[in-house]
This record gives structure tokens, sequence and C-alpha cells, in this order.
């Protein structure tokens, strides 16, 4: 700083030495135009001027590098500290002087003009001050948001939406993790817990009472579920299958076959019924298997349409059951007439043995019984049983020990016996008193059941329907329905391989003896073995079928033709039919084989009767009433 | 014994039943037809399945009870007959598959 210091000193005094000679120049000049004297501001002489010139930029040499005058210093420049100190003590006493004086950096004295000045010199001590260079702070003036900004910021509804979507979303993950998580958890704890069933334990479970219950429900339930044969997934816009269903309606389908390996091996089917309550169930019944010494004689089984390849039920019996159905009015009992005699009830809700059956007494049957019927309404009904030695029995459901009424049937005027070995029985529709029987010997006779005025309670020997040469194993008669009455007639079948249609007498008395004897309406023929059992249809008045020894199933349309079956079908492996029943819409017809099979057919269109139907049957009656008439004579005469 | 094996053999010949599965209450098998990792997985699920579907139907109506589960899928229908201690679980191919 001294050296500085010294430096300045130097320049000082060569400034004034240069003050002095310009003074001394300036007196010359005074000298010489004193008038113009007023001032030593203005330069006069051009000569002069370029000197002061020089003069000029010696002083700005020495002072620095910068031209520039001193009152344009206000920028801070970026100058070292210590160059700035010095300018700013030189800057401290500005001259009040013009332009062309400024640069001679005078002391701070007036000088008037025309004074002359001694300079007195003095040393001063500077204080260098070290100002450290302001902080210059730039900041740029200028709007700083963007254009339409100014209405309030806030999330705009579709933000606030899409916001709240996000947080849902992130809940649910949260919620979907923890079940995850727990589920995870609870499958490891059970995987721990659980292991799996030893054989022992396995054991014992397929061993319990239980389990076998659980089986045998649980099975049976998905056997039906299974055998739904609509597939209910169907998409009918797939392209079609080709089906070659036959539409045309004379034909006859089998729905399906009942036989269970167990129960109904080395057996034969004896009856066959369906339930009227739950259409889809049938009941049918078994005489004994020779070879299965340690199983019941006798069983009757409940089988579902839906579940063809086990009985829903199994009842037991210790005779042969010769003849079963559903209880009309009861449809959780069935009955069974027994070749001992004896007539037994069972109930679904108990187990496989009888619920109630009659004691082999006098006072019920001891003789087989292959018939039975049940008359009445719901609220008074009886049970009527038929046995070979005759006797008729009604019977009470709830009461089987004993009989309400037994009622012996004997034919005093037999040749050979009194006795009426009863095969078939039946009753008109909606009658309760007076019923017909089918006899071994082939006879048909009216009995009935009360005494009323004009006839006896029993047979009725005034009139003996006679036709068959050989054992009659089924009677039927016409059902009542629809608008017009053929309840007068029945249908009987014999071993003598016929079918006969017979119009019932209702006169008490007849007009001639010869009359005694009735002739059947009409014959069909076309067996070829022994007819074991005939139905009307229950929907069609003119349509009925027969079952025959040789396995044949025939269905007959009065209407269409009398003389051959409109349709006949060898049923299962042809091997003889014994029973047959139609269900109540009359589309199905149960079938039961001496193979132990029940076969289910389906008849279709056939069932449905248009309304032609009843009169045309009605003449074809009427011819047949006619052709008798002329030929009944004859055949009075040949018998 | 001889009953349980009947019954299977009388479901499993049946022509389209894949196989059956008997499951006990907790989802442990005790009887199936099908392989043993699969009858597995079908008890364990099913169970699971079944509890669930019991108690929906119970909390739709208390007085109700769930008797039977028929799951129709594209490729199979899965039977179950859920009963107190045990279920019996058939899987079939349903015909038109």
């Amino acid at each position: 700083m001294n050296n500085r210091q010294q430096e300045l000193e130097k320049k000082r005094l060569r400034l004034a030495e240069l003050r002095r000679a310009r003074k001394e120049r300036q007196e010359a000049l005074m000298g010489a135009q004193q008038p113009e004297a007023s001032s030593s501001s203005t330069p006069t002489s051009i000569g002069s001027t370029s000197a002061r010139k020089e003069i000029d930029d010696f002083v700005a040499q020495v002072l620095g590098e910068r031209p520039a005058t001193p009152t344009t210093t206000v920028d801070g420049s970026s100058d070292a500290g210590s160059e700035r100190g010095v300018s700013t003590t030189i800057l401290m006493s500005p001259p009040p002087y013009s332009a062309a004086n400024a640069s001679s950096q005078l002391p701070a004295t007036v000088l008037p003009a025309g004074t002359r000045i001694i300079p007195e010199f003095t040393s001063i001590d500077t204080v260098v001050f070290d100002i450290p260079p302001k902080e210059r702070v730039v900041y740029n003036k200028e709007v700083q948001t963007v254009e339409g900004s100014f209405e309030p910021q806030g999330p705009s509804e579709e933000e606030i939406r899409e916001q709240i979507r996000e947080e849902f979303a992130k809940q649910e993950q949260e919620r979907l993790d923890e079940l995850e998580r727990e589920r995870l958890e609870k499958e490891v704890v059970e995987q721990q817990e659980m292991p799996e069933l030893t054989d022992e334990e396995r054991k014992t479970i397929v061993q319990s009472v239980e389990f076998g219950d659980f089986v045998e429900h649980s099975s049976k339930v998905i056997e039906r579920a299974m055998s739904e044969r609509y597939d209910f997934m169907k998409d009918y816009t797939l392209g079609l299958e080709d089906t070659t269903e036959d539409t045309n309606g004379n034909r006859v389908r089998l729905v399906c076959s009942f036989y269970d390996e167990k129960w109904c091996k080395n057996r034969s089917v004896t009856d066959v019924s369906w339930s009227k309550k739950h259409p889809e169930l049938v009941v049918s019944s078994y005489n004994k298997n020779p070879l299965a010494v340690n199983e019941p004689d006798g069983i009757v089984c409940v089988w579902n349409i839906h579940l063809d390849d086990r009985p829903e039920f199994v009842f037991h019996s210790q005779s042969d059951v010769l003849t079963t159905r559903f209880s009309d009015f009861h449809p959780n009992l069935i009955i069974g007439g027994t070749y001992s005699g004896q007539v037994l009830l069972w109930d679904t809700r108990a187990k496989s043995l009888p619920v109630l059956k009659t004691h082999l007494s006098v006072g019920g049957h001891t003789h087989p019984v292959y018939a039975m019927d049940m008359v009445g309404t719901q609220n008074a009904h009886n049970l009527i049983s038929v046995s070979t030695d005759g006797t008729v029995c009604s019977w009470q459901l709830d009461m089987l020990a004993q009989p309400l009424e037994t009622l012996s049937l004997d034919y005093q005027g037999h040749q050979i016996t009194d006795e009426i070995a009863v095969t078939a029985l039946g009753f008109p529709d909606g009658e309760t008193n007076s019923f017909w029987v089918g006899t071994e010997e082939g006879a048909v006779y009216q009995a009935s059941r009360y005494a009323r005025a004009g006839s006896q309670a029993g047979i009725n020997t005034t009139y003996a329907y006679r036709g068959h040469y050989g054992p009659i194993t089924g009677l039927h008669f016409h059902p009542l329905f629809g608008p017009m009455d053929f309840s007068d007639l029945y249908l009987t079948c014999s071993v003598d391989w016929t079918v006969k249609l017979w119009r019932k007498r209702t006169n008490p008395k007849p007009a001639t003896p010869d009359n005694a004897v009735v002739y059947p309406l009409y014959s069909f023929e076309s067996a070829e073995d022994y007819v074991y059992d005939v139905k009307w249809s229950p929907t069609h008045p003119a349509i009925f079928a027969s079952v025959e020894g040789s396995g044949k199933f025939d269905v007959w349309n009065l209407n269409v033709d009398t003389e051959v079956p409109v349709i006949t079908t060898i049923v299962g492996a042809g091997k003889a039919l014994n029973k047959l029943n139609w269900s109540k819409d009359g589309r199905h017809a149960a079938i039961g084989s001496s193979d132990g099979h029940v076969y289910v057919y389906d008849i279709g269109e056939m069932a449905t009767p248009k309304n032609e139907d009843w009169t045309t049957l009605q003449r074809t009656v009427n011819e047949m009433i006619s052709t008798q008439a002329h030929g009944s004579i004859l055949g009075g005469v040949e018998y | 014994m001889s009953e349980l094996e009947e019954t299977i053999r009388r479901l499993t010949a049946k022509k389209n039943v894949q196989g059956v599965v008997i499951v006990n209450q907790l989802g442990l098998m005790i009887r199936s037809t099908l392989d043993a990792a699969l009858a597995k997985q079908y008890a364990s699920l099913m169970s699971e399945l079944v509890r669930m579907a019991r108690d929906s139907v119970v909390q739709l109506d208390a007085q109700n009870e769930l008797t039977f589960l028929r799951i129709r899928t594209k490729k199979h229908e899965i039977m179950i007959c859920p009963e107190r201690e045990y279920l019996m679980i058939v899987v079939q191919t349903p015909e038109s598959a």
C-alpha cells in the first residue's frame, strides 16, 4: 500500500508540475490577450487545443485505462476493490468546472479568474476504504404467468373423479391383497392343520351307517340330475344337427328300461303300475328268484323314469308278489297281493318291510291274490282284492288285520266245481258295487259286492260271458273320459291267443234263456302267443295295447284297423311280457317282462285323440254290434 | 363297503362321467376315482365353494338350506350333493361338449 502511496505521490507531483507549466503558459497567453481572459475554461486557439488534447490523453492514461468521464461511474463495475478505492478518493472532490477543466483535477478551491495561485502542498493521510462491491440483485421485470391463468387454479371435476377413482382402485387393491394374504395364510394353516386322512380313518368313515346313508341318498340325487335328457345349455344359434326323430306319430320309442342286477336277476315282473301323484314313478312286483335262497321271495321296486339303473325303493315280501299298485289316494303307500294270499302295505317313508299286512286266516285270502283294485273316493275308498278260490275281500287301508267284507263267489250250476278261480278283476269306471271277473276256465262273470234290488251279493249267474277258450289273463273296462261314454265296453285277453271286446249286459233278466250266454263283440286274433295283458289308453278312446308271450307289444287303434294292430314292437330280448300299464297322460306304457325288465315306451302323438275319434268309435262299435247280432245265434249254436 | 364300491362303479359307468370324489365336511378326500392330485384339488376347492354357498343360502333365508350344487362350465358339469357330513362330487362332460 505504501508503494502505491508513493507512486500516487509521484504522480501528483508530476501533475502539479504540469499544472504549473500550463499556468505559465496561460499567463503568457493572458499577457497577449487580456480582455479575453474571463475564465480559464474556454480554450481559444486550435493549437493549444491539440496540445491540451494530448495532455488529456495523458491524464486519462495515468488515471486508468478508462476514458470515461467520472460522472458516469455509478455503474458497479467489476473492478478490483482497491482500484476502485483509488478512483473514489480522487472523485471525492468533483471539479466544479467544465469538462476542459475536469481532467486537471484541481484541489477544491475556487479560483477566481486571473488570480495567481501558489499551490500549497500538504500531505494528507489517505484512508483507503475497501468497500466490497455492492451485491448486484438482478431481476427481470416481466410477466411470469401464462395467459388466462388468473382464475382460481383448483383441480377440475374430471381430475377429482380421476383422483377418487385412483383412490378407490388403490383401496380395492389393498383390500384384495389383504384378502389374498389372509386366504394364503389360512391355506397354509389349513394345510398344516389338516393332513390327509389315514387309511384307518377312511375305513371307519366308510363303514359308518351315516356314510352309507349319505352315499345312498346323494348318489340317487346325482343320478337323477344326470339323467336329465334336455340340455339346458343348448345353443340354438349353432348349426342344427340332423335329428332323425320320426315325427309322423306312428312310432313307439323306448324311453327307458328298468333293471337292477342285484334285485331283478332271475325274477319275472308280475305287475307294473304308475303313480297317480308322481307321473315319473313306476312300481313293479317280482316273483321269487330260485337261485337266491337268502333273498326275500317277493320284491316290489319303485322306479323313477329319471333314474333308470337302480330302483328308488325296494320292498320285501315273504312270498311272491303277484300284483301291486300305488294307493290312489296316498302317494306314499304301495299295496301288493302275494301268492300266499296276503295283502301287504309298504310305505316309502319306512324301510323295506311292509308296514301293514293281512293275516293268513279264514277271514282273508288263503289263495294267491292275482288281482285287486281300488274303488271309492278320497274320503271313502276300499281296496278290493280277489283270490283264486273266488274270495273277494274289501279292505280299509289303515286296518289290514281284518277285511271289511268277505264275499265268496261260487257258481252253483257249474259242472265240475262251484268255485270260481278268479284271475282278473275289473270295475267299470265310477262303479263301486258291481264288478266283472275273469276266470281260469275262460268265462267272465259279473258280480256284486252288495245285495241290491233284484240281485244278490256275489256272482250274478244270469249272464255268462263266454268266448275265451283258456284262462283269462287280463280284463279292463273302457275308462270314462271325453264327450262319449264307452264305459260299458271292456276288453279281455287270454292264453287262447286272443283279445276280445265285450259289452256288458245290464238287464236284470235275459229276454230269453238263450241269451244267458253273452258273446264277445269282437275278437282280435292277430296274436301269435298267449296274450298276457290288455289295457285301454286313458286318453284316446279307440286305442288299446296288448302284450303277449312272444315279446310283442301291440298298439291297436279301433278307428284305424280292427284286424291288425297299428304298431307292433318286439320289446327287449323278445321274452314273454307279463303286464302292461299306461301312464296317466297316455303317452307312456310300462311293460313288465318275464326276464325282470320293465320297459317304458312312448307312443308319442298317437296318444292325443282328435274330436272325431269318439264318433268314429261309436260307429265302429255299432257295426260290431250289428254283425254280432247276426252271428250270435251261430256262435251260440256252435258253443 | 361293497355298497359304496357298487355305487361308485355305477356312477362311473355312465358314459359322461369323468370321476367321483367323496369328501368330508373339512374337505378331506375319502374316496375318489380321479387321480390323487386332481382329486385333492377338487376336494379342497369344492368344499370351500360349498361352504360359501351354504353360508350365502342361509344368510338369504335362515330357514333355507343348500341341497344341491350344479356348476356348468364350458368343459364340464360338476354336480355336488352336499349333506351334513359329506359331499359327493361328480364331474361329467355334458352331452353337447
